[in-house]
């Protein structure tokens, strides 16, 4: 049975940390006082706002920062400010000792699927892929995206719902929800943080990639076994796609339909998980049902 | 269990499954001892190209195909040559057909891939092997045609050829320069039989050292891609190469992580890292901050084999024919780097 974290109640502290990229303190100011709105306190990282190189700080600082939140009783969650690339260079150092015992919840998504990933298979304890800092700006904290990431971390049971496509195949699945970014999920294929998929909802997004990396990346998760035993696979946004000088000759979603078009599970595609602003959180690691039918496509969180 | 699934489930169940690791290694290591070598080539010998990835034209492959021919084998050319679907050599059943008979072909004594590209990994599964095994050939490529290295190693236990394909050779050889000719001279002598020697250089940051070992490796994108398939490599006392184009610096870092991660640098015998060219301008002021030196020593600090880098393969001028899976011997120390087929 999967662990879930406990939610967090008015008054609980609230960590916000860089683990990958940079990130200005002035770009967190709007989703801290937000945060502090909907009645939590916040406790800012080192790594907010510091930088060495493209990255928040070394590796030893932004691991030194992940630690302390995670080891501190009195944090309940941590909101991460941003992805970029760099989970993957402190993943092995870190210590889940306490974290195991504590349970908090992580929130983030991008280059944070690798933690949401590695706790997954490693801890068995839930995770909340999610809006970062940055996507609080600019008054979207009152979009509904945002206020996925607000109901989710009181508790509330998602139940989330988009428009159909042509490419959908309808059906019904229960299952654990897992995924995040596809280049994220494709990397940690053959280490120890690598998802398992058999019986469980998989989700994936990505941006800035190449259609034909897509399309390698997709033919890796299907021959490395990851696609055939699928409950339900959940497509989300594939945005800012490149196409190389000569074209590849189809769009991205068609690309990876051409890769689980001989599997009878539900599939949508262009569900609101992405690098846009349409980004549910959505929390890996607990069951879910997804319904594609004709007309619709719901997501919701079975308890 | 099968072979191919138990391959597979390599990958996702790595450090859980140590005895189950130890044991693969050990059958692949066994294999590996055993490696096929396929027949050289001879005068008269035939030669098959074919497009398996990228799209070439015709009268690209000319000066490629007369070259060949003027080092007296013949040339056979697949129905891909010159085929275009999008940016693929044909469609994939085109292209796998296209391999497939230049396999079952009695008289194709080797198989060249024309370019890389992307495509190989799209119809690596539909291929049938059984005639190749029989009767294998070489395969030759680099870049896209990793798929094709790491498949074959695994898979059958076949030694192939890394190396330039149609799209370098020079349009006009007598004006080609000295590092052309010379490369595509070392396929020539590859093909052959010719035991090779390269000068890896001297670069001060490599790390010093003997090592003997099966030679493998490639293109590490594809190699990061292969990880958990069928295809994927077991790289255990081996000596790795690997080579990129157009990555940028985090993305490298991230390939050499997927490495680390999966356990492909814990036992090797030593590590030749090639020319990583064209890689991403960066943005001022959200500068990576680590060189390609930086990035691979901090991966291999744990470990005492030797490394070199700047060897002479990759997507550059300077990129020799090298026998993936065939026995070689890696020396540098601070004066000079060489490997050497044993």
């Amino acid at each position: 049975m999967i662990k879930i974290p406990p939610y967090l109640a008015k008054g609980d502290t609230i960590a916000v940390v860089c683990p990958a990229g940079f990130m200005p303190y002035e770009k967190a100011a709007t989703c801290i006082s937000v945060l502090q709105d909907w009645g939590y306190k916040v406790r800012p990282g080192k790594t907010l706002g510091s930088q060495f190189h493209y990255f928040s700080g070394t590796d030893e600082e932004r691991l030194a920062d992940l630690q302390v939140m995670l080891d501190d009783k009195e944090v309940k969650a941590i909101l991460f400010g941003r992805g970029g690339y760099g989970m993957s260079r402190i993943i092995d150092q870190l210590d889940f000792k306490l974290f195991k015992k504590h349970p908090k919840w992580l929130v983030g998504f991008s280059d944070i699927t690798v933690l949401h990933a590695h706790i997954y298979r490693q801890f068995n304890i839930a995770t909340l892929h999610a809006p970062m800092a940055a996507a609080f700006n600019d008054g979207e904290y009152e979009n509904e995206f945002i206020q996925s990431l607000r109901k989710a971390l009181k508790g509330g049971i998602s139940n989330y719902s988009c428009e159909s496509h042509t490419l959908n195949r309808t059906g019904k699945a229960e299952g654990e929800l897992i995924g995040g970014n596809l280049s994220l999920v494709a990397h940690l294929i053959g280490s120890v943080s690598s998802f398992k998929t058999k019986g469980k909802i998989l989700f994936l997004e990505d941006v800035g990639e190449y259609i034909y990396n897509v399309d390698r990346m997709m033919i890796q998760l299907k021959r490395s076994g990851m696609l055939q035993q699928l409950a339900g696979l959940v497509i989300g946004g594939f945005t800012e796609m490149k196409d190389t000088t000569t074209p590849f000759g189809t769009d991205v979603f068609n690309a990876i339909h051409s890769h689980i078009k001989e599997y009878n599970y539900p599939v949508c595609f262009d569900f609101p998980v992405s690098h846009e602003k349409n980004n549910y959180a959505l929390k890996v690691g607990m069951m879910h049902q997804l319904y594609v039918s004709k007309n619709k496509v719901t997501l919701k969180e079975i308890r | 269990m099968n072979r191919k699934r138990f391959i597979a489930s390599l990958g996702s169940a790595s450090a859980l499954l140590l005895t189950d690791v130890s044991k693969a290694s050990e059958a692949i290591a066994t294999r590996t001892k055993k490696i096929i070598v396929p027949p050289y080539l001879e005068s008269g010998d035939t030669i098959g190209i074919t497009c398996p990835s990228g799209f070439m034209l015709e009268k690209d492959m000319q000066p490629a195909i007369e070259q060949i021919k003027k080092w007296g084998f013949q040339v056979i050319e697949g129905d891909t040559v010159g085929k275009r679907d999008f940016t693929f050599g044909g469609t994939d059943e085109e292209r796998r057909k296209d391999f497939q008979n230049m396999i079952d072909n009695p008289d194709v004594n080797a198989i060249l891939c024309a370019r890389g590209g992307y495509g190989a990994v799209r119809i690596i599964d539909q291929l049938d092997f059984s005639s190749f095994k029989r009767k294998p050939k070489w395969v030759i490529g680099f870049s896209d045609i990793t798929v094709f290295h790491s498949h074959l190693h695994t898979n059958i236990g076949v030694a192939t050829l890394h190396s330039k394909m149609c799209n370098s050779f020079p349009d006009d050889w007598s004006k080609a320069e000295p590092i052309q000719v010379e490369t595509i001279i070392s396929l020539k002598d590859a093909l052959q039989g010719e035991k090779l020697v390269y000068n890896g250089g001297i670069c001060e940051k490599n790390k010093p050292g003997t090592a003997e070992g099966a030679l493998i490796g490639g293109n590490l994108k594809l190699l990061e891609t292969m990880a958990g398939t069928p295809s994927d490599i077991s790289t255990d006392g081996k000596i790795l190469f690997v080579e990129d184009v157009g990555e940028a610096l985090y993305s490298i870092d991230r390939m050499f992580y997927n490495l680390k991660r999966s356990g492909k640098l814990d036992k090797l015998k030593g590590l030749l890292v090639g020319s990583f060219t064209s890689i991403k301008a960066e943005t001022p002021g959200d500068e990576f901050g680590r060189t390609l030196y930086d990035i691979v020593l901090e991966k291999v600090k744990d470990f005492d084999y030797p490394v070199c880098f700047g060897f002479p393969v990759g997507h550059q001028r300077s990129n020799f024919a090298l026998k993936c899976g065939i026995k070689h011997r890696l020396t540098i120390d601070a004066n000079h780097s060489s490997l050497e087929e044993i």
